[in-house]
């Protein structure tokens, strides 16, 4: 073959190759730069560069939003359904990680122009006060060139030439792609929010357990940051005031709230500044300085605070009662108090950590007898005795839902509070605890499985099996108030001796996944059976299910986000020891520890064990 | 009385145990000599045939036979 | 413009473009233009030190060439019947003369090279000394680095001595020897060219080919694929272990080191390939700078493989003139009379070598890991040659025959660590962060689920599979090269689409394997605080 040929193929070959660059990377389109039409992964390519993606995607769903909330990342924490609901309006979470006051600035310009906006809310965070105009990456960082009026060419070549590394990624993301929210996927679609499934499930509750996870928060480092971009923020906040005054757009400015001790980083002459500053463009909420900002269990990191945060902060602007709301969350900021405002920033806070947090033990039984007949079967007799203990040392029996009020709403719960629980539903919980508990006045929670109830013989192969108490005598407790009825599941605590056809390891004996079996069909097998042991309950009872037992106390990420999921907002392991309840974190009620009693437990020990 | 061709050649022996000279036509080029072999080469040569070899001197073709070795010597005994 | 950029590639093509389609007579003035239009892209204020070095040793080289023909035409006139004595003592008062002609431009553009790469690093140095005795200080200067500077520095500075050697005379036309310096591939990172090897090339005229359009593609192609795939991809774990090599154990610290032998070589090497491409597609061939050095079977065998262009001048504008000057000459002398056996033979020559590598050391740069990269090189290389009897007596005991395919592999085996060993000098922070890493890397030499800790270091098991293939492709071509075959050539032998299948496979490589963007890491996501 002549050179000249082989010249011929070569410039055949890389003609070839572009194209086909070029393609993929439309198809594939790893940033939502042409709209992601044909994959519609949008969670992906929010996450790889949400300025470009979240606008490919909102030029094509205008008509679905009337509102916008724009900032950093911090914005994400403030949920748009509670502002849906405060304000009547479909609001759409446009953020952008890292976003500085450029960013913010245009983006709220294209969206003026181009979408039908009602509200605007804007999240200035100090971010959008330290630098201006700084692109991170010119892939993933970057505007689209639509919000920053940029050459469209450019932009095009950009995206079409992108290195096919980012497609392929993107390919193999989506093959590999699992239930859980993952590193490649943190963005909601629907509100544009991040996905906080994993972190609104976490369990926290101590501070000491929350400082070994989150290390950063043990001696969070002392540093200085400068506030280098003060005018730009003014200046642009001006802008998008006269532009909302000038298009009739509903504004509300927020400071979101901060780590006290980042804060401490800052200097208090440009805090002042900026809060001064800014009052004389417009009034604006602060929440970076209240007492939960010196909880690092409200944060995940210096500036990120969790959902229930901007969820008590939204309740604050919006005068919601129904929701747990501390009295200092949020001053509403006007050239009189601003300066005062800007000057507590700098007061560091301590808090009483006993006013908003509580101790509360759960304990676990399962059988009564007459007599033990096992270490698992408390006698009648031990049981009344350690009833009487407790009674006698102060303790007071609480329900689920007192320990959701008290999280939730804040409502105060007795000094000693106790959560005296009873798994599986046995009948003897009926005739011979029920009775008991009355006498002592202490409420019990009993977790039922849906496919025993009422029984004495196993489903299916009907082999004799300690009775269960029936529905009715389920209703006739949770009238008197003393006991509440919750889910151990509907058919997840099998018992693989008596399951027929089914060798070792494919009885479902706890909310596991079984060897083989796929995510899909596990997460499928779950949701049914949580539905199903929630609907029997409520027809059969009247009683609603916001509580679950995990049988063997097995659970894990991907069961928590599912029960979550579903509405269920409390859990409950077997691990031991007590638990830390904490106003405003719902979290705190997530995968909580139960105390296992036995028979041997004499009354004393159990009261010792508690403490 | 050993003829120049035959001094250089002991010289080279000398350093050089493990080589026929007379065979190899690009003692250089190929890396038969590196620039150790060829500074005590110049130093022997120097001393034997009372001549200064100058760092002019030290260029691939002067050093690549052993014909042109000699040459080089020739030259600057004529005092060129 | 870096060589991989989409930018440059679109200037390559013009001029190549423009090149070949002006008059024959003016494709070098091309070449200027766009040699000045490409160091521009850098810099406009750097062009001034380029401008100076150009000058001075243009004009030097005038100087020179003007009072080595008056000699001639001096010592022509004495006549046959002078004696040598005579013709002697005229040729010394021109040498005189031209000593301080090439003695002034070295100066000038070797102190420009010195004030702008070691001002800094002296300053510094000189205050920890004054600090002891006053409070006066050199102040700290942020000089602007003119990029390719020690590259045409070193290239004019040889054509200044080649000339005062008399090997040639000295070019005449100010925008010609202009274009010696500039040459655009070559300026930022060599090879270190010759002028009698490349000047002319540069001036003649140059029918455009379509075989040397394909072996400049193919060769460019080639240094795109070491660059881009291997180099680039290495770059994430080196600069992950090198930044924060406190994190990780001995062996993994090893394996990061490693990867940095097979980035710079990658990197440089295939740097060059790219730039010898395009030469070559200009019609112009340039010296090769890299000859397989991992295949090296001792250190000294290494620098010869290695860079080869910066070797072969040491050698000839520091090596030769140092173990020929008459103060080593008496030392030499004194030496062998004194001591004993190998060691007085070759002891001044161990000293000029050794101060050649130290010399390559501080060329590197202002640090004292560099000179410290520079005595590790020259003391094993003195070490080796002083103790070179020792060896073959050993060989000879212990049976061993020196051509041996295993002991070849060992020698080689030998090098790499040495080689290795030295790379913890040019890398790392500074001297000491180098002899931490070394000692961390000896004495917390932790294998132990050393597979997993190697897929925490910043690329996944695909990235590290890509390197290994990549490294074989590249061990294996070069085997083939050292045995003699032409891979080319057998290549063009075979039918249509096989050539075209390997084609497409090397383009497809590149473009998708390539990391072509700064930064870009496959496995990264910038955001993680969601």
């Amino acid at each position: 073959m002549s050179s000249k040929k082989w010249f011929v193929m070569f410039i055949i070959t890389v003609l070839l190759l572009t194209l086909g660059v070029a393609g993929m990377n439309i198809l594939v389109d790893p940033f939502g730069a042409f709209g992601d039409k044909v994959m519609q992964w949008y969670t992906y390519d929010f996450t790889k560069n949400p300025r470009v993606a979240k606008i490919a995607y909102m030029d094509q769903h205008k008509e679905e939003y009337d509102s916008f909330i724009v900032g950093s990342s911090s914005t994400s924490s403030f949920p748009v359904e509670q502002l849906d609901r405060y304000m009547n309006a479909r609001f759409y979470n446009l953020f952008m990680y890292g976003a500085d006051m450029y960013d913010v600035k245009q983006t709220t310009q294209y969206i003026i122009n181009n979408y039908k906006v009602k509200n605007l809310v804007l999240n200035l965070g100090f971010i959008n006060a330290m630098r201006y105009k700084v692109e991170s990456d010119p892939y993933t960082g970057s505007l689209h060139y639509k919000t920053e009026q940029s050459s469209q060419f450019d932009f095009l070549k950009k995206y079409l030439f992108a290195n096919p590394s980012y497609s392929l990624e993107k390919l193999r993301a989506y093959k590999n792609d699992s239930y859980l929210q993952n590193k490649y996927k943190v963005f909601e679609v629907g509100t544009g929010a991040y996905d906080k499934s994993s972190r609104d499930v976490e369990n926290i509750q101590a501070m000491p357990d929350y400082l070994e996870k989150y290390p950063v928060f043990k001696s969070y480092p002392k540093d200085r940051h400068n506030l280098g971009s003060i005018d730009e923020l003014i200046e642009d906040t001006k802008l998008i005031k006269a532009l909302c005054d000038k298009n009739n757009i509903n504004l509300l400015v927020l400071f979101p709230p901060m780590y006290n001790e980042y804060v401490q980083n800052f200097s208090p002459q440009q805090l002042t500044e900026v809060y001064t500053r800014l009052a004389e463009v417009t009034d604006f909420w602060d929440f970076s300085t209240n007492s939960l900002t010196s909880d690092c269990r409200f944060f995940y990191d210096s500036t990120h605070f969790r959902n229930a945060m901007g969820k008590m902060a939204l309740a604050r602007i919006f005068g919601d009662n129904e929701i747990y709301v501390p009295e200092d969350i949020g001053v509403y900021v006007t050239s009189q108090n601003a300066a005062e405002q800007a000057a507590a920033m700098s007061r560091p806070i301590s808090m009483d950590d006993e006013s908003y947090t509580k101790k509360v033990p759960v304990l676990m039984y399962h059988d009564i007898a007459p007599k033990s007949t096992g270490p698992l079967v408390i006698s009648t007799q031990q049981f009344e005795a350690q009833l009487k203990a407790l009674a006698g040392d102060g303790y007071t029996g609480v329900s689920i839902q007192q320990l959701l009020d008290y999280v939730e709403k804040g409502s105060e719960l007795p000094e000693k509070p106790v959560v005296i629980t009873f798994d599986d539903g046995y009948l003897s919980n009926y005739e011979l605890a029920y009775p008991l508990l009355k006498k002592y006045n202490m409420k019990a929670t009993i977790f039922v499985i849906g496919s025993s109830v009422g029984k004495d013989r196993y489903k299916d192969t009907q082999n004799p099996i300690t009775p269960h108490f029936s529905y009715g005598q389920a209703q006739e407790m949770l009238k008197s108030g003393i006991v509440d009825i919750q889910s151990h599941t509907y058919d997840m605590h099998q018992w693989a001796p008596f399951e027929e056809g089914k060798g070792e390891g494919k009885a479902r004996t706890s909310i596991t996944r079984l060897e083989g079996e796929a995510e899909d069909a596990f997460i499928d097998n779950l949701q049914k059976d949580i539905s199903l042991s929630r609907k029997n309950i409520l027809e059969e009872t009247g009683n609603k299910v916001m509580a679950l037992a995990y049988p063997l106390g097995k659970y894990s990420e991907v069961s928590e986000v599912v029960l979550s999921r579903l509405g269920i907002k409390a859990t409950f392991t077997t691990k031991a020891g007590t638990n830390t309840l904490i106003k405003g974190l719902p979290q705190s009620l997530r995968a909580m520890n139960r105390f296992g009693i036995t028979e041997d437990i004499s009354p004393e020990e159990l009261l010792e064990r508690i403490k | 009385m050993e003829t120049h061709m035959e001094e250089l050649l002991r010289i080279l022996k000398e350093l050089r145990p493990d080589i026929d000279f007379n065979e190899k036509k690009a003692l250089i080029d190929d890396g038969v000599l590196d620039s150790f072999d060829i500074v005590a080469l110049v130093g022997e040569i120097g001393e034997t045939f009372d001549v200064q070899i100058g760092v002019e001197g030290l260029v691939p073709e002067n050093f690549n036979t052993v014909q042109a070795i000699l040459g080089l010597i020739n030259r600057l005994r004529d005092g060129e | 413009m870096s060589l991989s950029s989409a930018s440059f590639l679109i200037f390559l093509v013009s001029t190549v473009a423009l090149y070949f389609l002006v008059p024959k007579k003016l494709q070098w003035m091309v070449l200027l233009a766009a040699s000045y239009f490409y160091y521009l892209s850098y810099g406009v204020k750097i062009v001034g030190f380029l401008l100076t070095t150009t000058f001075t040793t243009y004009v030097g080289g005038l100087l020179l060439g003007e009072l080595n023909s008056r000699r001639k035409i001096r010592v022509k006139q004495l006549g046959r019947e002078a004696s040598s004595e005579e013709k002697k003592a005229v040729s010394d008062r021109f040498t005189g003369n031209k000593k301080w002609v090439v003695a002034g431009i070295l100066l000038i553009n070797f102190g420009i090279l010195a004030a702008i790469k070691y001002y800094n690093f002296a300053a510094e140095n000189t205050n920890v000394l004054l600090g002891l005795f006053t409070d006066a200080s050199f102040p700290k200067v942020n000089w602007l680095l003119p990029v390719g500077l020690s590259f045409y520095t070193f290239q004019s500075a040889g054509y200044v001595i080649d000339v005062y050697r008399a090997k040639y005379p000295p070019e005449r036309n100010f925008f010609k020897f202009a274009l010696f310096v500039s040459f655009f591939p070559q300026i930022i990172q060599g090879p270190i060219s010759r002028f009698d090897q490349l000047a002319h090339q540069l001036y003649e005229s140059h029918a455009f080919s379509f075989d040397r359009l394909k072996y400049g593609l193919q060769l460019m192609m080639w240094g795109f694929f070491k660059k881009l795939v291997v180099a680039d991809r290495t770059a994430v774990i080196v600069s992950n272990v090198f930044g924060n090599y406190q994190k990780y154990s001995g062996a993994e610290i090893a394996f990061g080191v490693f990867m940095y032998c097979i980035q710079i070589y990658c990197d440089f090497s295939g740097g060059i390939d790219i730039i010898r491409g395009i030469a070559q597609i200009l019609g112009i061939d340039m010296i090769e700078n890299f000859q397989r050095p991992y295949f090296a079977t001792s250190l000294s065998d290494f620098w010869r493989r290695w860079h080869i262009s910066l070797g072969a001048w040491m050698r000839d504008y520091l090596f030769y003139p140092l173990s020929l000057s008459k103060p080593f000459g008496k030392l030499g002398k004194y030496a062998r009379k004194k001591l004993k056996g190998n060691l007085g033979k070759i002891l001044p020559v161990s000293l000029v070598t050794f101060i050649v590598f130290f010399t390559i050391g501080i060329w590197h740069g202002a640090s004292w890991k560099y000179i410290a990269f520079g005595i590790w090189n020259g003391g094993i290389i003195t070490f080796s040659v002083i103790n070179a009897p020792v060896y073959e007596k050993a060989l000879k005991r212990l049976h061993i025959n020196p051509e041996s395919t295993c002991w070849k592999l060992f020698q080689i085996l030998r090098t790499t660590v040495l080689v290795f060993i030295g790379r913890y000098f040019t890398r790392g922070e500074d001297l000491m962060t180098a002899l931490r890493m070394l000692k961390r890397t000896v004495l917390h030499f932790d294998l132990r689920n050393l597979a997993g800790n190697v897929l925490s270091l910043g690329l996944g098991a695909f990235d590290l599979l890509v390197i290994l293939v990549c490294c074989t492709v590249i061990l294996g071509i070069g085997y083939l090269k050292e045995r003699g075959v032409h891979i080319r050539k057998t290549l063009e032998e075979r039918n249509m689409l096989v050539q075209w299948l390997v084609l497409l496979a090397g383009l497809a490589v590149i473009a998708f394997l390539g990391i072509y963007r700064e930064g870009y890491i496959a496995s990264e996501f910038i955001y993680k605080q969601f």
